[in-house]
């Protein structure tokens, strides 16, 4: 499995190293946060540099549908030309009329990134905000029915991918979900394989994502994909990507903000202020991050929080294991693609296993950890129950195991 | 009212074309087979009669529709042996569908091919146990028809070993029989059984999803993937992966909505680990759980075999 940059603003050279360093196979360019020109400078610079590291581009159509709020941030999805031709603030009216208008923009926006040096292309989409069972659904099967036979028209030989992008509510009626699968996964003429984004109500809602519900829902889509030949790139997917690898997941992308880390349309909004947050330290045992005070405290007391990884070095003792803040994501994705490895495993079963070993290890490290200092509660345990209820109802939801049907 | 095979002798006056027949070799719920001489050439002649409706409490417009609709059904079957055209899907014979009554009743007829060989049903009942490259030849046949089928807008629905014949011809050495209540996924409605209103289509053999009552809504070949996961199931493992012959109709349905079957890894513990799961996979109850890529089936098996 692969793990790829979620591309934002203020990229700096960090991808470049993340792939210099090998903490990353590839990267996801956001339109919003680079112009048509400099994203061509820097599919230039990754090709001649790292030949082999995945390229995409993720068009973030559903924006443009999504979004309604007075001062919409869409930075340079509206301003650089090129992305005009195929950005679009399409209503629903305009959309649910036929496909005419659907397979336009799919082409433009493929036209336009198969004239980039991308590796693999991304079909638009919008967001399902709310329900399976709704028009916007409809509409967004739409999209993926039309991006294989607009692929296919282009003759490009590059692998096009078409986007799910699903509200964290929409994942919650699993019957709906369940039939809206069924029909994305028999198409006349496929695309090879999809760009899948759950979103949050806003990216600092941590319980949202964290919830069994939305954790199964996220895993079944991975699973069921993936058993029907597609490859499954998870955006935003972050800390949860190695147990989406269990149920089949190709690659994943978490980026250096927090709007990175989770998908929402927040990232399109007008932005609330306030501080920049605490630089955090992604704990392997603890399936988590914590603050870099509190690997402080706990990095003599507690040593196996730490990861034994390259990047423990950017948290140095002598500096009170404050990070430089454009570094603190090079950890993150060494910590992942380390748990990666840690989870992979032969088939869903015996990676589900791991998962639980896992988890059980973190609850372990936890008893002992808050016997010795009080947790900031975002570095708490209370994501551990949600991953493990997650994956026992993932497996009941895909048969695994001799789970029996309680969903229908 | 019981049905009664009509004799040879009978056939002969009714249906021209025919040299000679045979007395009947198979009766079902399609109708009766018999061996005849068409043109010097061996085939099996299909005789169907046309169910009446006795009933003074049944509008006669109902009683017209129910009747159109089972000759929709053999005319269905014709119409999708003439598009499909893959080997391993029985073909038709030289003798047309032909309507003829016998006293008050309607039959109707056609002939196929006869085909040399044994039908899965009587091998499993002789405790038949098939090695690895008749079980993956098998599977690579029914999926070869399947994806003939769909690609015309069928689905078989009706895929069960005693609708499967393991011939003699090396080059087809299974060959899919009875396509009497496919259906045509854009133009007919699902033939429902009047006295249970349920599909026709033999209960051991029925997809989950067939049994929900939204199921037309969705229905595709993943219905017959589930039967062919069966099929392959109860031909490699000598017995049927849910269904118990102490069974009742209601239990048997229970079981296939509700009970997760054994894994085919319990029965053949020879066979690969690969083989086993994907057959395991055909029988998950939802069909967007079933490996539906049938591309991407024809790769695991090319390399199991």
């Amino acid at each position: 499995m692969k793990l790829y940059a979620q591309h934002g603003a203020s990229d700096g050279k960090k991808t470049i190293q993340g792939l210099g360093k090998g903490y990353i196979d590839g990267v996801i360019f956001s339109p919003r946060d680079i112009s048509s020109k400099k994203l061509r400078t820097q599919l230039d610079l990754i090709e001649e540099s790292h030949p082999s590291a995945d390229r995409f581009f993720d068009p973030q159509y559903y924006a443009g549908h999504n979004v309604s709020c007075d001062n919409p941030r869409f930075g340079r999805l509206e301003s650089c030309e090129e992305y005009g031709k195929f950005f679009q603030q399409r209503r629903r009216r305009e959309l649910e009329q036929g496909t005419s208008i659907i397979k336009e923009d799919i082409k433009s926006c493929l036209h336009f990134q198969s004239e980039t040096k991308l590796t693999g292309l991304i079909g638009p989409n919008i967001l399902i905000s709310r329900s399976f069972d709704s028009i916007e659904a409809a509409i967004a099967k739409n999209f993926i029915r039309q991006t294989g036979p607009s692929a296919a028209e282009l003759r490009t030989r590059i692998p096009v991918y078409a986007t799910l992008a699903v509200s964290r509510e929409a994942l919650l009626d699993k019957k709906e979900l369940l039939d809206f699968l069924t029909d994305i996964t028999v198409l006349e003429t496929p695309p090879h394989g999809f760009y899948v984004l759950i979103a949050s109500r806003n990216f600092d809602a941590r319980t949202d994502i964290y919830n069994a519900d939305v954790i199964a829902g996220w895993m079944l889509i991975n699973y069921t994909l993936h058993l029907n030949g597609f490859a499954v790139i998870n955006g935003y997917s972050d800390v949860l990507l190695p147990f989406l690898g269990i149920a089949g997941a190709t690659a994943g992308a978490t980026g250096w903000w927090s709007n990175l880390r989770t998908f929402s349309l927040d990232r399109f909004m007008p932005a609330g202020g306030g501080r920049l947050p605490v630089q955090r330290y992604l704990s392997k045992t603890l399936l988590n991050r914590i603050t870099f005070f509190e690997l402080d405290q706990l990095r003599n007391a507690y040593p196996d929080v730490l990861n034994g990884l390259e990047t423990d070095a950017l948290y140095r003792p002598d500096m009170g294991s404050e990070p430089e803040r454009a570094e603190e994501i090079y950890q993150t994705w060494e910590s992942i693609q380390s748990l990666i490895r840690d989870l992979s495993a032969k088939d869903s079963k015996d990676g589900m296993k791991k998962c639980n070993q896992a988890i059980e290890a973190a609850i372990t490290a936890y008893d002992n950890i808050e016997s010795m200092i009080r947790l900031d509660p975002k570095s708490n345990r209370n994501h551990l129950q949600a991953i493990s209820e997650g994956i026992r109802l993932f497996a009941n939801l895909a048969e695994i195991g001799g789970a029996t049907l309680d969903s229908r | 009212m019981a049905k009664k095979a009509l004799e040879p002798e009978l056939l002969l006056q009714h249906i021209s074309g025919l040299d000679s027949l045979e007395p009947c070799i198979c009766a079902g719920g399609f109708g009766w087979v018999y061996p005849a001489t068409i043109k010097g050439t061996k085939e099996a002649l299909k005789v169907i009669k046309i169910d009446r409706i006795d009933d003074p409490t049944i509008e006669s417009d109902l009683i017209e529709a129910f009747i159109k609709e089972q000759i929709s059904r053999v005319r269905r079957e014709v119409d999708a042996l003439n598009k499909c055209k893959v080997a391993e899907l029985v073909k038709l014979g030289a003798i047309d569908i032909c309507e003829f009554d016998v006293g008050e009743d309607k039959y109707l007829a056609f002939s196929e091919e006869f085909l040399e060989g044994c039908d899965l049903r009587k091998l499993i009942l002789q405790r038949y146990s098939p090695d690895l490259n008749e079980i993956t030849s098998l599977f690579r046949s029914l999926l070869r028809c399947i994806e003939d089928l769909w690609s015309n807008g069928y689905i078989h629905r009706d895929i069960k070993p005693g609708n499967v014949i393991k011939t003699l011809d090396k080059s087809r050495p299974f060959v899919l029989l009875d396509l009497g209540i496919a259906y045509a996924v854009y133009e007919t409605s699902i033939t429902y059984k009047a006295s249970e209103r349920m599909p026709i289509a033999t209960y051991r053999y029925l997809a989950p999803e067939m049994l929900q009552p939204d199921f037309r809504d969705r229905i595709d070949y993943r219905s017959d993937l589930y039967t062919t996961g069966l099929t392959v199931f109860e031909f490699a493992a000598g017995q049927h992966p849910l269904a118990r012959d102490s069974d009742d109709m209601i239990r048997t349905i229970s079981r296939a909505l509700r009970q997760p079957p054994k894994s085919l890894k319990q029965y053949r513990p020879d066979l690969p680990e690969g083989l086993c799961d994907l057959v395991d996979g055909m029988l998950k109850k939802k069909p967007a759980l079933r490996p539906a890529n049938i591309e991407m089936l024809f790769k695991k098996l090319e390399v199991m075999s």
